[in-house]
């Protein structure tokens, strides 16, 4: 079984999903967070704040929503619980079934295992973002018209890393589409419309 | 524990009914049979669809259960005082008390609901309890050792009585060859990506509780019983549903927990398990073990199987499965234990018993056709049952071989250099399936609309686009101006979601109701078109009087001024059958060095009946497929021997196909629209497993009798066998 790692493991990317959890990886779970304006200077001075509620500023699907929540919750509690956007699921909770992907600076991540507060200052997109009104995004047609869902529950995390892959790499080899969708697990078994849907869509733009 | 309907059995009606006289199936469909998109697609792709796990209601309280970390043991005290003080906590709710057993790891022992989901967990582990460990079982060896001590009551084995047919002792006098052997299947939990658990809300003495459940009938009597209240009282919904395979049929623990808690909070409550809950707690596929002795005379025709068999299905549950499966042994005989250990119980999973029944009997199947030098296909079609409706392997099997191109296939142990041996490998399936009580209401409105209600629920094979398709079918409508309404037990009843039996209780049911309506229909308005209502007949949208009018379906429709058609109908005989015959054969790939296997590909030839919606269909076939392909490389739910703890209890160890674990499937689907509709959730998943296994055996020359299929197992083999090359 693969490795899961749905954003980055394309060999022309400089930094792979992985690494960006080491950078904002565990180090900084226990107290220290950081706010938008400290992220140059993470490394070197981190503020404890907490444990209490404390009051954050995210930007989601382009707006910015300020929201108050203790520093341990995560990026994908804070999105489905504070804000009500519940496309993204919480399934394996911790980082190995991609049911909670969003894209956030342009590479698909986990958002149950990245903290809401280190979320500041970042673009973060959600399946919420994709479709306006009742126009779907070309990879959410592509998904519906070759049946790559079935009871749905994984299907925004699919859409989200196959939306990540597209914009990355716009014609993508079966080969390269697997590798890229490796990191989401689908349950009722509808890997073989999802694959077709990531090998057809077309005009999705260059992210 | 709350009383539930947990199983849903294999159900079996004629194979082949009598056509239903009003309304049977038309001949030349427009809709029936062909590929439409699901009608769910758009609002599961975009992330609008809402299920319970996503219900917010007004003053919503979290809650998490609090579950026992011993695999057997009393509890001696239980003190809430800390974790009712903690910040946000609303109310603290033991549901054991001192002097009670837990007899498994996960089993539940106290409920908190608070303000955040946060507080909720805090809360939860501030709750102490004082335990004393008891004695427990880990594992069937340990139950069945001499030394195990007596854990449950009335004894750690329940011994069934013995199956038999024949004269064994003249069976094996005729056997030309013998062949004895242990096999065996793992546990396997369902593994729902939406965790079991609902959103309950009261309001006065009616609940309504948002339940990710197979059955929204089923659940709403769960809590009836459970709460003792009316059935009346109880409301269900379940618009969407993040997979169930069987697991999902009534409230659960967490379910009655659930409702408690917002009765004494007095405010809406969120349940939902985490996933390791899931794993511990809500059902998994019992193992399965068959010490088997089989005859095969010269001829190739099997003579005398005689086994032994045991599995366990946890505490204090069963673990039967058919077996020998699909092919005939003149004289048999078979006795079964049901081994009970300190694991959680089982569930009815997928084609419950079939796929272990399946895995054994394809496996020694290879093996007696070694024996008389016979190819696998063929020394199948020797043993095989008279073909029926119900029983058509021996014309399936041909064609599953011309797909996978078996001419190609080496005799066992693939003779080429290298590391890589290649080899393929055929398996049969079957499943009952059928149609029974279902009820539908129909409404026409004066605009043309019409409203279907049935409280089936979607499960996630499409049953909204069935629903819709054949009522749009009847009416001779497009299927834009049909609505669905279903997940709700307000609608009238249907039965669960379970064995392969909702698209048969839900078609003829609304084929009938539809057809009333439509009758309903030219009755009211016959007179305006002065034509007889018999003379009226519906198609394209159109409603025409013979050698008169015709007018449109929404010109008709206004005819009804401000009364709209409204007629209940229900699931009738002649237009759902019972019985599916399914062959797949499997290509792999394995690494004799690694002992990794990969799959290469998948062929199926399937039935189900009248095929409803090819495409939904198909994809179901595809998620069979791929769940047996988990059960045969990756599922395993690992107790650790000396603690019964789940060693695994997550979605990394807790091994689950990903994209590039996929194989090339090619499905061919046999439809057979003068049966009527069956079902297909279960036979594709039955028996991909032992297909993969006797592939890996033909490319290797070794036999594996143990799923999952590891490398570890896969080397050892070849160890045995004499080493890799």
């Amino acid at each position: 079984m693969a490795k899961k790692d749905p954003g980055g493991t394309d060999a022309a990317e400089t930094v792979s999903r992985r690494d960006f959890f080491k950078t904002v990886g565990v180090g900084s779970l226990a107290t220290s967070v950081l706010t938008a304006a400290d992220a140059e200077a993470q490394a070197t001075a981190p503020r404890a704040v907490g444990p209490g509620d404390v009051p954050i500023r995210l930007t989601i699907n382009g707006r910015a929503q300020s929201l108050t929540v203790e520093p341990r919750m995560t990026l994908l509690d804070a999105v489905r619980n504070e804000l009500e956007h519940t496309g993204s699921k919480r399934v394996c909770d911790r980082g190995s079934c991609g049911a909670c992907t969003m894209i956030v600076d342009g590479r698909a991540i986990y958002s149950c295992s990245t903290l809401a507060i280190e979320s500041q200052g970042k673009n973060i997109r959600t399946i919420e973002g994709l479709s306006s009104g009742n126009t779907l995004h070309p990879v959410q047609q592509a998904f519906w018209e070759h049946d790559g869902l079935m009871c749905g529950f994984c299907t925004p995390g699919f859409v989200m890393a196959t939306v990540a892959l597209l914009e990355k790499i716009p014609n993508p080899t079966p080969e390269q589409a697997r590798k890229h969708l490796d990191g989401n697990i689908c349950r009722c078994g509808t890997y073989v419309g999802v694959l077709q849907a990531a090998l057809t869509t077309k005009g999705v733009a260059r992210g | 524990m709350a009383e539930e309907t947990r199983q849903v059995p294999e159900v079996r009606a004629a194979a082949t009914p009598a056509k239903h006289e009003k309304y049977p199936w038309p001949e030349k469909p427009a809709l029936l049979s062909t590929s439409v998109k699901r009608l769910d697609g758009p609002v599961k792709a975009s992330g609008r669809a809402k299920y319970a796990y996503d219900i917010k209601r007004p003053g919503m309280l979290f809650a998490k259960v609090l579950r026992s970390p011993h695999a057997h043991a009393r509890v001696v005290a239980i003190d809430v005082g800390a974790a009712e003080k903690a910040p946000g906590v609303k109310v603290v709710l033991p549901w054991r008390k001192a002097g009670d057993k837990v007899v498994f790891q996960g089993d539940e022992v106290a409920a908190v609901a608070a303000t955040t989901e946060e507080q909720a967990l805090d809360a939860v582990r501030m709750i102490k309890v004082q335990y004393e460990p008891l004695p427990h079982l880990a594992n069937v060896e340990q139950a069945l050792g001499t030394a195990a001590p007596s854990v449950f009551e009335g004894g750690n084995v329940k011994v069934g009585a013995a199956e038999e047919n024949g004269d064994l002792a003249a069976g094996f006098q005729a056997a030309a060859h013998v062949v004895e052997n242990t096999y065996n299947t793992q546990v396997i939990t369902h593994a729902c990506l939406e965790t079991h658990g609902c959103v309950c809300e009261w309001n006065g003495d009616q609940l309504t509780a948002w339940v990710s459940t197979q059955a929204v009938h089923g659940t709403r009597e769960g809590f009836a019983k459970a709460l003792n209240i009316p059935i009346t009282n109880v409301r269900v919904i379940t618009e969407y549903m993040g997979g169930g395979f069987g697991s999902k049929f009534g409230p659960d623990v967490q379910g009655i927990l659930c409702a408690q808690l917002a009765q004494k909070a007095g405010a809406p409550v969120h349940l939902l398990l985490d996933r390791k809950e899931e794993h511990l707690a809500t059902g998994n596929r019992p193992s399965a073990y068959a010490k088997i002795k089989a005859g095969v005379a010269a001829d190739g025709m099997l003579t005398a199987f005689d086994a032994e068999t045991w599995g366990t299905g946890g505490a204090g549950a069963g673990s039967g499965y058919p077996l020998p499966y699909i092919y005939q042994f003149p004289n048999r005989r078979r006795v079964h234990k049901d081994v009970y250990i300190n694991a959680g119980q089982q569930r009815a999973m997928r084609a419950p018993g079939h796929p272990q029944g399946c895995f054994i009997t394809e496996v020694l199947m290879d093996e007696l056709a070694d024996r008389v030098r016979m190819d696998p296909v063929e020394f199948r079609l020797k043993n095989l049952p008279e073909q029926a409706p119900n029983a058509m392997w021996k014309a399936y099997f041909p064609i599953a071989a011309e797909m996978i191109d078996w001419k190609r296939r080496h005799p066992t142990g693939d003779p080429a250099p290298g590391p890589i041996k290649r080899g393929l490998g055929v398996a049969a399936n079957r499943w009952g399936g059928a149609g029974r009580g279902t009820k539908a209401h129909a409404e026409i409105n004066p605009d043309g609309s019409v409203v279907v209600r049935c409280g089936t629920q979607d499960i996630g094979v499409g049953t909204k686009t069935i629903v819709t398709m054949v009522a749009a079918e009847t009416l001779g409508i497009p299927m834009d101006l049909v609505t669905a309404q279903i997940g709700d037990s307000n609608f009238p009843f249907s039965g669960g979601s379970g064995g392969s039996t909702t698209a048969a209780s839900v078609s003829p049911a609304i084929r009938v109701t539809a057809g009333r309506a439509r009758d309903a229909l030219f009755a009211r308005i016959a007179p305006q078109l002065g034509a007889a209502p018999e003379a009226l007949s519906v198609a394209d949208g159109k409603i025409s009087a013979r050698g008169g009018k015709t007018v449109s379906w929404k010109d008709a429709c206004k005819m009804l001024g401000t009364e709209p058609v409204a007629v209940d109908g229900e699931w009738e005989a002649g237009l759902s059958a019972s019985g599916t015959t399914g062959v797949q054969a499997a290509e792999v790939e394995v690494d004799v060095e690694t002992g990794v296997t990969r799959v290469k590909r998948i062929v199926c030839v399937q039935d189900m009946g009248l095929v409803v919606d090819m495409k939904t269909a198909t994809t179901q076939i595809y998620g069979g497929i791929i769940s047996c392909v988990n059960f045969a490389l990756f599922e395993d739910r690992i107790l650790d021997r000396n603690t019964a703890q789940m060693v695994n209890p997550d979605m990394e160890w807790y091994r689950i196909a990903g994209m590039s674990d996929i194989p090339q499937i090619d499905v061919r689907v046999m439809n057979q629209p003068e049966r009527g509709v069956i079902g297909i959730g279960e036979p594709p998943a039955v028996s991909t497993a032992a297909a993969i296994t006797n592939a890996v055996r033909n490319a290797t020359g070794v036999t594996i009798r143990s799923l999952p299929l590891t490398p570890d197992k896969v080397l050892a083999a070849l160890e045995r066998a004499g080493g890799t090359n």
